[in-house]
């Protein structure tokens, strides 16, 4: 058994555990299920597809979030920049409501990604600043009441609407997927940022643009929060005070758990995909145990660093 | 270990107070020291000699408590003594003054003085017995204008190397161990210190004086010990030996490596000339032409400014002054990437392969493509048939021994990691090749096999400027060399005036008269 874990390589490890560690939760829900009301709900195409659209705001953000977390930084800014852009999409409405969010996420991203290549601030003080500045506009815009606007027929269908039984939620996330796993695998963008997270010095003296890599994996963070900001707005119809809130942890918790070395340069997409939904069946199966709010957050938590815990024996890395 | 190590006898009229027998280190397999025997008595100022490497520096971290022997026994006033820390040999008197400043910037004069033993009152650091120290302390070396209040950062840097070694004498050294201790101190500074060391002398301290001023050492020393490739050559009475002598000492007679044969000099047209190139206070004017087809050698002492030479010509270092051509392109490279790109195409393979030549858990491939993406794509995507052929055609060219591309670069030796490095950058096509050291820790074959690639990459037309701390190699390797002391250029030796001996005498800045 140890011998044939051995055999895997070191960055996969996490990926198997986590993935193993699903199917334990799905044992221990659908167990659970069985013996109070004899059935299996969670093994059932409607429960999976509903947790999975559910999972997309999760993912999305998290896909982002790993682009930054790759280079050894952190996006803290996610929650205010998610909203922003959520409240500009559906302010803005009509054909434009989309762009304007994804625009917001980019601006944002650009701030972040200046402020931390340049401006050299460690990016735990930088992004949370900018959180802030963000959260202060959202309420000068709203007078801090919740926007009267309504989300747009086309923000509504992409959130909520279903094809073939599929909600397009997952579609938007199965997108961005391809897109993070195509630039982080093939492109020299993609390698740049492994490099530079790895060892900022070496990759600069390759001639790697290592500023420019910062601000592009910033502006990716930003565009993914902006893209989950405009499907939750349609996904509830509008935009309100503190939506991205619930998801800054949760998406640096997907991401490490899949695996990514939180000092950067080590990590894979699938890995990340992984965590998401580890944390977001995780959440159901204690929801549906009926297990009280504050027990679901010890454990929830607990679960967190066990892991890492798990994964910190098997994955030294020398750099 | 008990005491089989034969004592030294050295003529003298004092007892020696510190006495190391059959002294050996090993980093990692490597040899540092080898069975050294050595002494130094109370009331003398002592030099110790060498080229880089020579293993004084691993000597004195012996001595001080900062690394301890892996054989051979050290005595202090005649005592087995077994050093765990800096402070147990501080408690037997032996006190160094590093090179790199050991002094916490962001703390008083007078907190960093009495650091390791603050006066007390009540359990609690007496602020104002501390201030009086620093103050007496700072007196005995005329640096009164120091306040003791004045935060470290903010004093220059000669100043800081005076509150250091007020820091040293207030442990009230019987040994005081200076490592380059001058380099950093103005000429006033300086004589402040050499009539302390005799001060100190006739009070019945013992100096330790590491220096590659020639001059100093004449001034100050009166025994003088020279090592060489981790061995103790000898000690001798200062005048007992002329300069040249001296000079051959610390060369000795070593086996030469295997070089290429070079082409018989002639006159080529500078393709990189650098002209009154000044960095902050580490280059001073630098003017060096480099032709295409040729290899030079920049010589001299550690810490010179070659490195920063060479950083500075790859557009790392920000605020060079100076004139920089690289065949038609003419300016300092603002980054890497300019300095790599367009027409002036300039590789630079860096000092620390560990650190800034390669992205160690990562596949060796990547690290092979990490300079030349735009190679190997098609606009930002990377086409892996391309990827393949450019790798599989760098390990190649440069017979790196390795199991699969995929495998992390850490897994491979050093010298097939540095080789990744140099395989990396050829595939950049560089007109303009930088060398920082490029043998460094690696072994003998691998070495013969990057002398013969600069000569044939000197024979394809490429510039090549090639920094080493080992001067066989560079007498092997060089069309020319330049030697650099101080921040500058001060000699070039072409042809049959390269010589060990003529490189040495240029390094020390001495003349040697009869050796060269």
């Amino acid at each position: 058994m140890t011998k044939l874990f051995s055999r895997i390589k070191p960055e996969n490890r996490p990926i198997l555990i986590a993935s193993a560690f699903i199917l334990v939760i799905l044992m221990v829900g659908t167990a659970y299920t069985l013996s109070t009301a004899g059935t299996a709900p969670l093994l059932s195409p409607g429960y999976v597809l509903q947790q999975l659209q559910i999972g997309s705001f999760l993912g999305i953000v998290a896909a982002g979030m790993m682009m930054v977390i790759l280079l050894g930084h952190i996006d803290l800014s996610v929650p205010w920049t998610l909203t922003a852009a959520a409240m500009m999409a559906t302010a803005v409405g009509g054909d434009m409501a989309v762009p304007t969010g994804i625009a917001v996420g980019l601006l944002v991203g650009l701030v972040n990604g200046l402020g931390v290549a340049y401006l050299r601030i460690p990016s735990m003080i930088f992004t949370l600043g900018v959180d802030s500045v963000m959260r202060g506009l959202m309420v000068a815009h709203t007078g801090g009441f919740a926007p009267q606007d309504q989300a747009t027929p086309f923000m509504r269908f992409l959130a909520a609407e279903k094809i073939l039984g599929i909600p397009m939620a997952i579609f938007v996330w199965a997108l961005v997927s391809v897109i993070i796993t195509i630039v982080l695998t093939r492109t020299s963008f993609g390698r740049s940022i492994y490099a530079t997270g790895i060892r900022e010095a070496a990759a600069y003296l390759s001639g790697i643009r290592t500023r420019l890599v910062i601000i592009g994996a910033f502006m990716m963070s930003g565009v993914c929060a902006a893209i989950a900001g405009v499907l939750l707005a349609g996904y509830s119809a509008k935009a309100y005070q503190g939506m991205g809130t619930p998801y800054l942890l949760p998406a640096i918790a997907a991401v490490v758990l899949g695996g990514t070395r939180i000092l950067g340069g080590q990590g894979r997409y699938v890995g990340t995909l992984v965590g998401v939904i580890l944390i977001v069946l995780l959440n159901s199966v204690l929801s549906i145990m009926q297990m009280p709010e504050a027990g679901r957050q010890v454990i929830y938590g607990s679960v967190i660093v066990g892991m890492l815990l798990v994964y910190g024996r098997g994955t030294k890395v020398t750099a | 270990m008990s005491g089989n190590g034969e004592p030294v006898t050295i003529e003298k009229s004092g007892v020696p107070y510190v006495q190391l027998s059959g002294i050996s280190k090993y980093f990692a397999g490597i040899r540092a020291l080898e069975n050294v025997n050595f002494a130094c008595e109370l009331g003398s100022t002592h030099a110790i000699l060498g080229e880089n490497g020579a293993g004084k520096s691993t000597l004195i971290k012996i001595m001080s408590g900062v690394l301890q022997p892996s054989a051979g026994e050290m005595r202090v006033a005649g005592r087995p003594v077994h050093f765990r820390s800096p402070s147990d040999a501080a408690d037997a008197g032996i006190v160094c003054i590093f090179q790199e400043l050991s002094l916490l910037p962001d703390l008083s004069v007078a907190d960093n003085i009495s650091i390791s033993d603050p006066p007390r009152r009540f359990g609690l650091i007496d602020g104002r017995a501390q201030r009086r120290r620093a103050e007496e302390l700072l007196a005995r070396i005329r640096c009164e204008d120091v306040d003791p209040r004045a935060l470290v950062r903010d004093l220059s840097l000669s100043r800081r190397q005076m509150v250091e070694i007020a820091k040293a004498l207030g442990k009230r050294p019987k040994v005081l161990i200076l490592d380059e201790a001058t380099s950093a101190l103005t000429s006033r500074d300086v004589e402040t210190v050499y009539e302390l060391l005799d001060t100190l002398q006739d009070e019945g301290v013992a100096n330790l004086f590491i220096s590659h001023r020639m001059h100093e050492v004449d001034k100050l020393c009166d025994t003088l010990s020279v090592f060489r490739n981790g061995g103790h050559v000898e000690t001798f009475k200062k005048a007992e030996r002329s300069p040249s002598e001296i000079v051959r000492m610390m060369i000795g007679r070593d086996v030469e490596a295997q070089f290429p044969p070079k082409p018989e000099p002639v006159a080529r047209p500078a393709h990189l000339s650098i002209a009154n190139v000044k960095w902050e206070n580490r280059l001073k004017g630098v003017n060096l032409n480099v032709g295409k087809g040729e290899i030079v050698g920049l010589g001299g002492l550690d810490g010179q400014g070659q490195k920063e030479l060479l950083l500075a010509l790859f557009g790392v270092l920000r605020g060079v002054e100076g004139t920089v051509r690289a065949g038609e392109v003419t300016g300092i490279p603002g980054s890497p990437d300019v300095a790599k790109g367009g027409k002036a195409r300039i590789a630079l393979v860096p000092e620390d392969r560990k650190t800034e030549g390669l992205m160690l858990p990562m596949s060796i491939a990547d690290n092979l493509i990490a300079a030349s993406y735009d190679k190997v794509s098609n606009g930002p995507v990377i086409d892996p048939a391309k990827e393949r052929a450019a790798v599989a055609e760098g390990i190649q060219k440069l017979q790196i021994k390795i199991g699969s591309a995929r495998d992390p670069v850490a897994t491979l030796s050093g010298g097939n990691q540095q080789k990744v490095v140099i395989a990396k950058w050829l595939m950049t096509d560089p007109e303009i090749i930088l060398l920082n050291d490029p043998t460094r820790g690696i072994d003998v074959g691998t070495k013969q096999e990057i002398y013969k690639l600069m000569r044939d990459l000197a024979d394809e037309g490429r510039a090549i400027l090639f920094y080493s701390t080992d001067y066989a190699e560079l007498i092997g390797c060089c069309d020319r060399i330049a030697v650099m002391y101080d921040g500058a250029i001060l000699t070039e030796l072409t042809g049959e005036a390269i010589s060990e001996e003529a490189i040495v005498a240029a390094s020390l800045n001495i003349d040697t008269g009869a050796a060269a």
